[in-house]
C-alpha cells in the first residue's frame, strides 16, 4: 500500500511536454488560417490562357472587351468560345467538352477572382488604357496559367492601391477610391 | 486648389423638393418605417426646410434646402475617433463608411445636424430595391451617413476628363440636386475657380452662410431673398 503512493507519485507530475503543445496551438492556428482563406473559385471548364494567349496569339481585349474602355474588363461568354470551339471539335478531352458544351447550348458563365467591396471604386479603363499599366502588375502571371487558378495569383487589398499610388505620386485621398 | 462648394438663390428656390428627391434616388437613400420615422430616424442628406411666417391667411412660406455644409472646418472632423470622416484635399468632407464605428459623435457635433445614423440595415419598397445606384455603395446597419456632393459623380468625371486629355470643367460634375432643379436655384462648382459661377455667386452681396459666428466655414452659401 505504502510503496504504491511514491511510485504513482513519480508518474503524476508528467506535464504537458512543450513540444507537443507547440504542435497543438501551431495545428489550431493553421487550422484557423485554412478557415478564414478566401474561398477557391470553380469554373465551368478548365481554360488554358497559355495555349489561347501565347500559341493563338489571342489579345486580351478579344475576351475581356471593356479593358481599355470601363470600369470592369468583363469575362467571355459562350459566344466568344463560340467562335473557333463550335466549328472543330478539339484535340484534347477538355476542349471537345468546350464544343460539347457549346453545340448544346450550355451558357458559359465564369467567375471573377478579384472582388472588391462595392465601396471602392476602381476602374479598368483609368490604369490600363490612361495608366499605361501592364495587367501582370495587379494580376500576376495568369496570362500563362494553364489551368484557372483558384485564388487570385495576388492578393488586391488596400495596401497594394495605396503602395503603387504612393510610388507614382497617384491620389491618396479616401474619397477618390471610397464611394 | 479646387474647393468644391454650392450657392442656393433662396429667392429661386419654389421648394418643389425635387432635389431631395433626385439625391435620394442618387445616393441609394434607404426609406424607413413610419414608426422609425416618428422617431426622427428619416434620411434626408438633401432637405427642403420650410419656414411659415404670418397669420392665416396673411401667411407666407420660404423654403431652405439643407444639403451637408461641407465645411471647411468641419466640427464632425475634429471629433472623429477613427478618422473615418475627413476634410477631403478638394474639400469634400468624406465620409468613409469601411471605416465607420458608429460612435455617432460627429452626428452630436454636427450643427447643421445633417449626418444620418444606420440604426437598421437599410430597407427599401419592392420596386426601388432593384433600382439603386451601383455607383453608390449600400450602407450597412451602424455606420454614419451624409452628403458628399454626389462625389461618386466626380470620380467618374474625373477619369473622363483625363481620358480625353482636357481639363475638367464645370458641367463635368453637378451633383444630382443641382442638376435637377428647375429653377437653377442651386449652383454648384469650383469656389476658388473664377470660369466658374459660384466664384462670383459668393461675392454677391446677398451671399450668407448658416451660422457663420460658429466659425465652421461652410462651402455652401445662400443668397437671402431680396424682399
Ligand atoms: C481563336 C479561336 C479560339 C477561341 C476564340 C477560343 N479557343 Fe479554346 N482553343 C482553340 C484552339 C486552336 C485550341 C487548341 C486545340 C484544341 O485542343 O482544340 C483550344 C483549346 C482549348 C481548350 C483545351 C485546352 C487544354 O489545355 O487542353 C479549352 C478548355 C478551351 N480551348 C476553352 C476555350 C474557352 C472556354 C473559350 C472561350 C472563353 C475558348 N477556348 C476560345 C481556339 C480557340
Ligand atoms: C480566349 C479568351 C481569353 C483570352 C484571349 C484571355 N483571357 Fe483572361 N480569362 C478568360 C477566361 C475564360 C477567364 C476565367 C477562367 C480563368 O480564370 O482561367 C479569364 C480570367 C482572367 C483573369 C482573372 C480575373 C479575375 O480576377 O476574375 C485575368 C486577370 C485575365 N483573365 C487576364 C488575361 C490577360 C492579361 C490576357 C491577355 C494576355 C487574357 N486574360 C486573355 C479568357 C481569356
Ligand atoms: C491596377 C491594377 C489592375 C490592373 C493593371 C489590371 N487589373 Fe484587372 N482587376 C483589378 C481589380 C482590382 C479587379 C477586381 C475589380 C472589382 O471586383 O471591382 C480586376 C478584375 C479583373 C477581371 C475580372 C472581371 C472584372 O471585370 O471584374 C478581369 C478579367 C481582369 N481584371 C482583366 C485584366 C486585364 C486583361 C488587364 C490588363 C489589360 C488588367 N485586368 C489590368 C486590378 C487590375
Ligand atoms: C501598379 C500601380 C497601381 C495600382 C496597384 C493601383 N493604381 Fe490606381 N492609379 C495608378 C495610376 C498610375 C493612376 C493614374 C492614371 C492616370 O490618370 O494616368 C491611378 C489612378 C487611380 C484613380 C484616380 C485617382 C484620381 O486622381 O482621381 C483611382 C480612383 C484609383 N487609381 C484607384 C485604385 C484602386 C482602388 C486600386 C486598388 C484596387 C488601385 N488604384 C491600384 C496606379 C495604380
Ligand atoms: C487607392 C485607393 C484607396 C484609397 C486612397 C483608400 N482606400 Fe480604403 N480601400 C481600398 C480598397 C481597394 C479596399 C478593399 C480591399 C481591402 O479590404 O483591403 C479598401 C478597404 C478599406 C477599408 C475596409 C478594410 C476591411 O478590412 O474591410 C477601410 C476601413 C478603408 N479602406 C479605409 C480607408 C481610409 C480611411 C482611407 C483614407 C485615409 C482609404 N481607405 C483610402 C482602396 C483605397
Amino acid at each position: 500500500m505504502n510503496s504504491s503512493v511514491p511510485e504513482r507519485a513519480g508518474r503524476v507530475p508528467s506535464r504537458p511536454r512543450p513540444l507537443v503543445l507547440g504542435l497543438v496551438v501551431l495545428a489550431l492556428l493553421v487550422a484557423v488560417a485554412f478557415a478564414f482563406r478566401t474561398p477557391p473559385v470553380a469554373q465551368p471548364v478548365a481554360f488554358n490562357h497559355l495555349n489561347h494567349t501565347t500559341d493563338l496569339k489571342l489579345d486580351c481585349l478579344f475576351c475581356h472587351k471593356f479593358v481599355n474602355k470601363r470600369e470592369h474588363a468583363g469575362l467571355p461568354d459562350a459566344r466568344v468560345c463560340g467562335s473557333c470551339h463550335l466549328d472543330r471539335a478539339g484535340k484534347s478531352a477538355e476542349s471537345r467538352r468546350v464544343t460539347a458544351l457549346l453545340t448544346a447550348g450550355t451558357p458559359l458563365r465564369f467567375n471573377k477572382l478579384v472582388r472588391l467591396p462595392s465601396h471602392v471604386y476602381f476602374s479598368h479603363r483609368r490604369h490600363v488604357a490612361i495608366g499605361q499599366l501592364k495587367c501582370a502588375q495587379c494580376h500576376g502571371d495568369i496570362a500563362t496559367s494553364v489551368v484557372p487558378p483558384s485564388r487570385p495569383l495576388v492578393q488586391i487589398k488596400m495596401k497594394v492601391c495605396l503602395d503603387c499610388h504612393q510610388a507614382k505620386s497617384q491620389s491618396l485621398d479616401c474619397v477618390a477610391c471610397h464611394r | 486648389m479646387t474647393r468644391w462648394g454650392m450657392v442656393i438663390d433662396l429667392d429661386r428656390c419654389t421648394g418643389c423638393a425635387a432635389c431631395e428627391v433626385a439625391c435620394k434616388s442618387e445616393n441609394n437613400i434607404a426609406t424607413v418605417s413610419p414608426e422609425q420615422a416618428d422617431l426622427g430616424r428619416t434620411f434626408s442628406w438633401m432637405k427642403v426646410m420650410a419656414q411659415v411666417n404670418g397669420d392665416f391667411p396673411d401667411t407666407t412660406m420660404r423654403f431652405m434646402p439643407r444639403p451637408c455644409m461641407q465645411c471647411d472646418n468641419p466640427p464632425c472632423v475634429k471629433v472623429c475617433p477613427v478618422s473615418a470622416t475627413y476634410l477631403g484635399e478638394e474639400g469634400i468632407v468624406g465620409q468613409i463608411y469601411a471605416r465607420c464605428i458608429g460612435c455617432r459623435y460627429c452626428a452630436n457635433a454636427c450643427p447643421y445636424t445633417v449626418k444620418y445614423f444606420n440604426w437598421y440595415a437599410p430597407e427599401w419598397p419592392e420596386t426601388a430595391r432593384h433600382a439603386l445606384n451601383p455607383d453608390v455603395s449600400v450602407r450597412p446597419k451602424g455606420v454614419i451617413e451624409k452628403c458628399t456632393f454626389c462625389h461618386h459623380r466626380l470620380q467618374r468625371a474625373k477619369e473622363e476628363a483625363r481620358s480625353d486629355g482636357r481639363e475638367l470643367q464645370e458641367e463635368d460634375f453637378q451633383p444630382a440636386c443641382a442638376e435637377v432643379c428647375p429653377t437653377t436655384a442651386i449652383v454648384f462648382g469650383d469656389l476658388d475657380n473664377p470660369r466658374h459661377r459660384v466664384h462670383e455667386l459668393k461675392q454677391d452681396p446677398r451671399a450668407m452662410r448658416l451660422m457663420e459666428e460658429l466659425g465652421t466655414e461652410p462651402k455652401v452659401y445662400y443668397l437671402t431673398p431680396r424682399a
